[in-house]
């Protein structure tokens, strides 16, 4: 038994000795595949980043204008299914298109959100994280890797960024043909596949930040389409980003009948509007 | 007991509930109208995508009471305007002004709120409060 201890003991050493040095002559090697642990200069590197410090939330009212002054390029087929999405909502009967709670996603998390979001920097990488919805997270590499071949479509695509000056450039692919194209929760299309999205995100005053977008969506818009999200900042520790799970919406405080604190469904009507209990 | 109560009504009302929808767009209320009246709360849930307000009223003068159901934006966008998990407590008295829903259902979204016993003044406008910097 004991020898048997000393001999996996032996082994685990040795196999450890092994990956060491095959991780070590990778990292000398500069190997692609590896990432890479930062070194005490990368973290400096940081501290000449721009400021994106702070709380950022979209101004809304730029948004509304933007909608109506910049609107979406949608393609003939594209628009006539709008057309009737737009009805239905001067009807009041909206389509919602986020009531599943599944992600915003790309690129509508970057046009019509209404939620703050914050940025930090770490080295090789840019990250986004959103206040609503618990599953807003954008990963952005800026360690000069190129896009996977085939990457596996995701919500929010893969992105690679770098920086041209102070201005962060994005660039993303990868994004699930299901993620929505919107101008409001309740009008937008699918990307429907092969969407590529450019973004230029940049501080245009002191409590102020662009992100410029250029979308190319194929299948659903005529040409690609240019826009901006705009941002203010605030940094007020009590505004801090809270934690925010869509699905709790979906469910009221109760209690089980052992008197445990439980989440019981509440009522909602087909459009996602919380309604009175027995009402 | 009335909570006892308010847990039954819970059940029996998920058990008839349509697939339960939680971040919506606000275009089921009509912008164009509003209504007012005076109520009491009942509960006031702090959750996302939209916190909700229930209270209890009669909308008109000898009309049965009923309850009623005002949608606002998020915790995390409340917080930055002022508000707080605390901001209502059931039983508060308030005179509310809200957006009803068009399909004539007892809900609205919320516009304003004036606590009857302090007077305070609650909004929940996020386009009246877009400044950076904000204390």
């Amino acid at each position: 038994m004991q020898g048997s201890i000393r001999e996996s003991t032996w082994m685990v050493g040795v196999a450890t000795v092994v990956a060491m040095s095959a991780a070590t002559a990778a990292f000398a090697a500069g190997d692609p595949e590896i990432n890479l642990p930062p070194q005490p200069a990368e973290w400096a590197a940081l501290a000449q980043l721009p400021d994106w410090s702070g709380v950022w939330t979209p101004t809304l009212k730029d948004q509304d204008a933007r909608m109506k002054s910049n609107p979406i390029p949608w393609n003939a087929a594209a628009a006539a299914e709008i057309a009737k999405l737009v009805a239905a909502e001067k009807a009041g009967n909206p389509k919602g298109l986020f009531v599943n709670c599944l992600p915003e996603a790309m690129p509508s998390w970057m046009l019509i959100t209404h939620n703050a979001l914050e940025f930090l920097f770490t080295p090789g990488r840019v990250t986004l994280l959103g206040e609503s919805d618990g599953n807003r997270l954008r990963r952005i590499y800026t360690d000069g890797r190129p896009h996977p071949a085939d990457p596996d479509p995701t919500f929010h695509g893969h992105s690679i960024g770098h920086w041209e000056n102070k201005t962060l450039v994005v660039d993303t692919v990868g994004v699930l043909p299901e993620t929505y194209i919107a101008s409001s929760e309740a009008i937008g299309l699918p990307n429907n596949g092969d969407m590529h999205i450019v973004e230029r995100i940049h501080l245009v005053g002191p409590d102020t930040l662009n992100d410029d977008l250029e979308i190319s969506a194929p299948h659903v818009l005529t040409r690609t389409w240019k826009t901006k999200l705009i941002l203010f900042r605030q940094r007020a520790k009590k505004y801090d980003i809270v934690e925010g799970v869509c699905l709790q919406g979906n469910y009221s405080e109760g209690k089980d009948a052992a008197g445990n604190a439980v989440f019981v469904p509440a009522l909602q009507s087909e459009g996602g509007n919380t309604l009175p209990e027995g009402k | 007991m009335k909570f006892k109560l308010l847990c039954c009504v819970c059940v029996l009302a998920a058990a008839l509930a349509p697939p339960v929808l939680a971040h919506h767009s606000f275009a089921m209320f009509d912008f164009n109208k509003t209504t007012t009246f005076s109520a009491t709360v009942t509960e006031f849930r702090w959750t996302n995508p939209h916190v909700v307000l229930l209270v209890e009223a009669s909308p008109k003068p000898g009309a049965p009471v009923q309850i009623w159901s005002m949608e606002l934006t998020s915790p995390g966008n409340l917080t930055r305007m002022g508000w707080s998990r605390k901001s209502f407590k059931p039983g508060d008295r308030v005179e509310l002004q809200f957006y009803p829903l068009r399909d004539g259902k007892h809900g609205g979204a919320f516009n304003s709120a004036k606590l009857l016993a302090t007077g305070q003044v609650l909004t929940s406008s996020l386009r009246d409060a877009e400044k950076p910097g904000l204390k």
